[in-house]
């Protein structure tokens, strides 16, 4: 009579502890990311962390959604469609300066990835000489650098307005161009010019080495959800580790949902892109770590923006940045 | 050992000769061949692409004039604004071709009309539809078929899309900027676009088809994939990143040549997953849009027709040169096989048998006169055989002959040693060895009236059997003389006279005869010019007779002959011999000699006249080593015993 009564017992304890892992399970804490743009190698790590369950792993529920051309990531994460996305800092801060309640939660990318690009055959070695010339640059924002660079050294220049493709480039319609090494400037590559046939401008040689991809979520979501933002920032990094030590799995798992969201899908190209975002998120020197944002980077992103054109802005580097520690 | 048949031997020659002529000729053969096949492949090739090009630049060359038209209608204000759609549907009803066409203002453009101004005419389904494009989402101004023409001035092809909107379809267009006057001043005022669909474009070069596996692809201005058989390419890929994927630097070389709008056919300066081994290409550009067409093929099949040609070239020749092999071996065994039959018949003929039947010959060539040759020499051994045996028989009968006239000769002399067992005060032994059956050479002794022993050694001029016949008459001549006198010279006179006389063939005889007086030991002797004997004293002193003065018998019928006396004391010896020992050859000629002569006798002075003509026979054969004895040799040894 003893061992039925232990034996109950110990059934009831298993089942309920089944129970309530399975409920747990089903009750993880969901987090809804959105990058920036489509999909692409530029956003391996965060495919990756998901792919390989990293974001389970550590107790959440990730979904990554991607902008449209109807709905723009901040239009997402101001309808709470997203809980968290990535944008530039200098998109962020402007954001912010506007009037959105959002802060970032961790600095991915740690350099600038801009660069103008001039044929050789058009005679422009020296930044100079883009004085007076038709400069190409992306109508849907990031032109913040750029910008400031040429302003700073008061060149006249013309600037194109462009919505995604190198072919305006390519068919010299304009004398220059500003591209992201990890994207356009391999696209250049792939429609036939080389390397060699280029003259290459980085903002990070002329001191504008201001990081890119950033994480950022409304200030109330930071309030909220702390503990679930930190594994997942701690579970993305895990991803772009693995997807630093796993390239070939990584490309096939960014080719997966390029071709899922119908986006043409080369793999030489994302194989690129993976190499430089993965260049990107070293902080090198900076005295970082990885995922962090420096201070000096910030002031520097609030030179660029604002003291140039003697404003000040609305909040200070505490304002901004909320590290998840 | 291992023989080797003629026919291989020729049969090796000329397949060695044979293989090394096809090897030469097919070399030659190869790269003629090799040669006029890419040249004319490089034809064909150039006229392909050519002939792609054309039929596609006739569809594009077409559809290209009407934005081109309109955009001059417009600059030249012929266009209403408001008649604009139903212009643009007529131009659809019209072009097949075309799937959509539209006008595209500058934004702002009509201030009356808002931001934009741009009526688009498009098919749906079988029907024509217009809209009108441009709103916030879709800022047309800034799309590549606007911006690119706007700001290079110039048409534009753009660069292929799938259109989703109608029907997934592969699309490109066609955009010209046209200009219109404000203030007097020509200022760009927008686009005329045209959309053709590509469908027709991928069946024409999916129709490119070369050799087996070659196949025909295009490239946009920015090496996009537009056409190609493997359909992942199209649109995903461009030239340049399937170089990069598979890293094949000569194909970017290739991608960027075409891309400039060049042609040229070459070698392949890549490899391809799509077939291992060296590819051919084949470009050219399309004037119009400045896409590229490459017609590319594997070098292993574009000599395939070459290399199956090959193939059934070797076959034949491989047989051709066993069947060769084959027939050169009948030929020359059935030429050359009467020369083993010549073979077998040398050798029976050589054990014998002349009747052996040669081969039959029917040609009248080398081997008839071989024939002849073997026939000739068959009958002349025959006879040569036939005579052969006569004349052996003939002489086998001459020296049987001989043989009883050798036996004759010898049963002349005295041959039984002792000769008188009851006359003790003399012992005699000789020898007479002819050098051929019979001899000139002769000796005698016989006793005169019970007290004289009489002697005599002969040396007849020549040999064989005249000596012999002369030897004999000498011999019974001596014995018929000798039993009227007993004086040696009157003896040797006596013969000489009867031998000279009638001696017609000039025949004569050295001659020594003694008679010694077994009571006294007195010896008289006569020498006719006989090779004087040697006297061997009982004390050991050897002496030589003096050389005598008087010549061989049979010469002179009236020579007269002296004689001489030497007393002998009981134990001494005389020794007496013919030329044939003195004069005895070795082979380098050299003669015995009296000094040799006197040397066996100096050690033999205690022997028995038997021991002393034996040891002498030794220390001959000593000399001559077996060189053939070519005179007679006769020697006789006298002891007196008193």
């Amino acid at each position: 009579m003893k061992s039925w009564k232990h034996l109950i017992l110990k059934t009831g304890i298993v089942i309920i502890i089944l129970f309530s892992s399975l409920s747990s399970q089903a009750q993880l804490p969901k987090l809804v990311f959105a990058p920036q743009w489509l999909p692409q190698a530029q956003f391996a790590g965060y495919y990756v962390a998901l792919e390989k369950g990293f974001y389970k792993e550590a107790g959440i529920d990730v979904e990554i959604v991607h902008p449209s051309a109807n709905k723009q990531v901040t239009s997402l994460l101001a309808s709470g469609k997203a809980d968290v996305i990535s944008l530039f800092l200098v998109t962020g801060m402007t954001l912010k300066n506007q009037g959105m309640d959002i802060v970032n939660v961790g600095q991915i990318s740690q350099h600038s990835a801009i660069l103008i690009v001039t044929k050789k055959s058009r005679g422009i070695s020296q930044l100079s000489q883009l004085n007076g010339k038709k400069i190409g640059i992306w109508k849907s924002g990031f032109d913040e650098v750029p910008k400031a660079l040429i302003a700073e050294r008061k060149y006249k220049v013309e600037w194109i307005p462009i919505l995604s493709t190198v072919n305006l480039f390519m068919h010299d319609g304009i004398d220059a161009m500003t591209v992201m090494l990890y994207n356009e400037y391999d696209q250049i590559i792939n429609c036939g010019l080389n390397e060699n046939e280029l003259n290459v401008f980085p903002a990070s040689r002329y001191g504008y080495d201001v990081p890119e991809d950033g994480l950022y979520c409304l200030k109330s979501t930071y309030a909220n959800k702390k503990p679930e933002l930190k594994k997942f920032l701690q579970a993305t990094l895990k991803g772009w580790d693995y997807a630093a030590k796993n390239k070939d799995y990584t490309i096939s798992v960014v080719l997966k949902r390029m071709q899922q969201a119908h986006v043409p899908a080369n793999k030489v190209h994302q194989e690129w892109m993976l190499n430089k975002a993965l260049e990107l998120i070293r902080p090198g020197n900076k005295g970082v770590k990885t995922g962090e944002l420096k201070e000096a980077d910030f002031l520097e992103a609030v030179n660029i923006l604002y003291s140039r054109n003697r404003i000040k802005p609305k909040y200070t580097f505490t304002d901004f940045y909320q590290p998840l520690k | 050992m291992k023989t080797h048949t003629l026919s291989s031997h020729i049969i090796s020659y000329v397949l060695l000769f044979c293989i090394g002529l096809f090897l030469v000729t097919f070399s030659i053969y190869y790269y003629f061949t090799r040669s006029t096949i890419q040249e004319t492949t490089k034809e064909n090739a150039v006229a392909l692409a050519n002939n792609t090009v054309n039929r596609i630049e006739l569809v594009l060359n077409t559809e290209e004039r009407i934005p081109e038209i309109v955009a001059k209608m417009l600059e030249s204000s012929f266009l209403d604004r408001d008649s604009l759609i139903p212009f643009l549907k007529s131009i659809l009803k019209n072009n097949k071709n075309i799937c959509g066409s539209s006008i595209s203002y500058e934004p702002n453009y009509f201030p009356d009309k808002g931001m934009f101004y741009a009526p688009y005419v498009f098919r749906q389904g079988s029907k024509i539809r217009s809209t009108m494009l441009g709103n916030e989402n879709y800022e047309y101004a800034f799309m590549d078929w606007y911006q690119i023409p706007k700001m290079t001035q110039t048409p534009y092809w753009s660069e292929p899309y799938f259109d989703e909107g109608g029907g997934n379809m592969l699309m490109t267009t066609y955009s010209v900027p046209f200009y219109t006057y404000k203030k007097r001043e020509r200022t760009f005022s927008g686009v005329v676009t045209i959309d053709i669909s590509l469908e027709w474009l991928t069946k024409i070069m999916s129709t490119v088809k070369i050799f087996k596996t070659g196949y025909a692809f295009l490239i946009s201005q920015n090496g996009t994939i537009i056409t190609h058989p493997n359909k992942d390419y199209v649109m995903n890929q461009s030239i340049f990143t399937i170089a990069k994927e598979n890293n094949q630097p000569g194909m970017r070389d290739i991608g960027r040549q075409m891309i400039k709008g060049g042609g040229n056919f070459a070698s392949a300066d890549f490899k391809s997953k799509w077939h291992p081994g060296k590819l051919w290409i084949n470009y050219k550009g399309l004037p119009s849009s400045h896409w590229s067409i490459g017609v590319i093929y594997p070098e292993s099949e574009m000599f395939a027709s070459l290399h199956q040609i090959n193939i059934i070239l070797i076959c034949l020749i491989v047989v051709g040169l066993f069947l060769l092999s084959l027939f050169t071996v009948k030929i020359i065994r059935k030429l050359t096989s009467p020369l083993k039959h010549f073979a077998d018949s040398a050798r029976l003929i050589a054990a014998g048998d002349f009747n052996v039947q040669l081969p039959e010959i029917k040609t009248q060539d080398e081997m008839k006169e071989l024939y002849n040759s073997f026939s000739y020499m068959q009958k002349e051994l025959a006879e040569y055989i036939v005579s052969l045996k006569d004349t052996t028989a003939a002489k086998e009968k001459i020296e049987s002959e001989l043989r009883i006239a050798s036996e004759i000769q010898m049963a002349m002399i005295p041959h039984i040693f002792p000769p008188f067992p009851d006359l003790p005060q003399v012992d005699v032994f000789a020898v007479l060895k002819s050098a051929k059956e019979v001899g000139g050479d002769l000796y005698d002794f016989f006793v005169i009236d019970g007290n004289k022993f009489c002697f005599a050694i002969g040396d007849v001029s020549g040999k064989g059997v005249p000596a012999s016949l002369f030897m004999a008459v000498t011999r019974t001549l001596v014995r018929s003389i000798s039993d009227k006198e007993i004086s040696p010279s009157v003896i040797v006179s006596t013969l000489n006279k009867s031998l000279s006389s009638n001696n017609e063939s000039s025949m004569f005889v050295t001659f020594f005869l003694g008679v010694l007086d077994l009571a006294t030991g007195e010896l008289r002797y006569s020498n006719a010019g006989h090779n004087p004997p040697v006297v061997i004293r009982g004390n050991g002193d050897v002496i030589m007779f003096e050389k005598t003065k008087y010549i061989p018998v049979g010469l002179f019928e009236d020579f007269d002959y002296g004689e001489l006396s030497l007393q002998l004391a009981p134990g001494d010896k005389i020794f007496l011999y013919t030329d044939g020992v003195s004069e005895a050859e070795n082979v380098e000629n050299k003669l015995f000699g009296e000094d040799n002569l006197m040397k066996v006798i100096g050690e033999n002075v205690k022997a028995s006249p038997r021991d002393l003509i034996h040891n002498m026979e030794v220390g001959l054969a000593e000399h001559v080593k077996g060189h053939t004895q070519s005179d007679d040799i006769t020697m006789m040894t006298i002891v007196y015993n008193g």
